[in-house]
């Protein structure tokens, strides 16, 4: 558990600092993960305690956007007052998304499969 | 012996001036959160997220603290939001070999899908006459919330904003996908996990891997994909915009 953590903080870590000095454009956790990308593929292997740590985070990711999202007591007020823009906009937009991605996926995923 | 006891006024005001109040309020509300989920049934509508944020919120109303003091506690979970964004290189990595066989259909949805979520939004929002700044947070709201959040400090929005509409998102996608999957007649997990992944992130990707884990592992590859491309490409499109 705790050397998955330490990897993990690690590119974290490096992440936060070329994001700092030298790439600031891409948040550091985005470099972060990119690094720790390319140290897994040039390993070819996930240990045991980096897959347990993921997994955990994966399962319980919707906890940790909870602090995140308790801002929107501050907005209460402008959203209120542009409820219906805000609403269409959000609903609509994610559910065209996802129609449109997984469309996508199943038209070409079926012209891959002829091709094969 | 009831003199032994400081009076209930001070141990409020030790409590709240201690990062302490908003971490048990914060991982209660999950708690209840995920119980209310798991007693439904994992129906969509229960969403754990949702549950949570609506205690919290009625809880810090409720006591009159504001919400950068209840930040000021709950940073700590927030935190690992940056860690727990690294670690998607997991899951990414597992499904390396899946996408060097579907290579084209995913990075082409993917592409697809991100230009929706952006366009789509801020179009609507600006044709229903939102404000700039609300429309803003619109940009990376179908980017996993703290890459959304740095996204939207580099754009020069909110990023309490962003990360209010990237769970808004993420939450309406969970509680959706299912119904708008079968609808459009996408029955494979893989398609359906990649599709929820793109457009719901991280909240989308739990209710994935609870319901099915092919779809699980899809989402989560489409959720840090999309994160990457949408850390390199949403500040370019927003200066196309504008």
């Amino acid at each position: 558990m705790i050397s998955g953590l330490v990897q993990i903080l690690l590119f974290q870590g490096l992440g936060e600092l070329l994001s700092k000095f030298a790439v600031p454009l891409v948040p550091g956790p985005v470099i972060g993960l990119i690094g720790l990308l390319g140290y897994l593929l040039a390993k070819r292997s996930i240990g045991a305690s980096l897959e347990l740590v993921a997994a955990a985070f994966s399962q319980h990711l919707g906890l940790l956007f909870v602090p995140a999202a308790v801002g929107v007591v501050v907005f209460l007020p402008q959203l209120r007052a542009q409820a219906l823009a805000v609403v269409v906009a959000l609903v609509v937009s994610v559910l065209l998304t996802m129609a449109v991605t997984a469309l996508i996926l199943k038209a070409l995923a079926g012209s891959g499969k002829d091709a094969q | 012996m009831h003199s032994s006891l400081p009076p209930i006024a001070e141990i409020w005001v030790y409590l709240s001036g201690s990062p302490l109040l908003a971490l048990i309020l914060t991982l209660t509300a999950y708690q209840v959160g995920m119980l209310t989920y798991e007693k439904s049934g994992r129906n969509p509508l229960a969403n754990p997220v949702a549950i949570a944020v609506l205690i919290v919120a009625m809880a810090i109303t409720a006591i009159d603290m504001p919400y950068p003091k209840y930040f000021e506690g709950a940073q700590f979970v927030h935190f690992l939001l940056g860690t727990a964004t690294v670690s998607l290189a997991v899951p990414i990595y597992k499904g390396f070999n899946a996408l060097s066989g579907r290579m084209l259909p995913l990075l082409a949805a993917l592409l697809g899908g991100g230009v929706t979520s952006v366009a789509s939004s801020v179009f609507l929002a600006r044709l229903l006459g939102a404000d700039p700044a609300i429309v803003g947070g619109f940009y990376a709201k179908s980017v996993t919330a703290p890459i959304a959040m740095g996204v939207a400090e580099r754009i020069g929005t909110s990023p309490t904003l962003t990360a209010v509409f990237a769970v808004s998102t993420g939450i309406l996608g969970a509680v959706l996908g299912r119904f708008v999957f079968d609808i459009v007649g996408v029955r494979e997990w893989w398609q359906r996990g990649f599709a929820i992944g793109v457009a719901a992130h991280g909240i989308g990707t739990s209710r994935a891997f609870s319901v099915h884990p092919e779809a699980g592992a899809y989402a989560s590859l489409a959720m840090g994909l999309h994160g990457v491309l949408g850390a390199l490409l949403i500040p370019v499109f927003v200066s196309w915009f504008s």
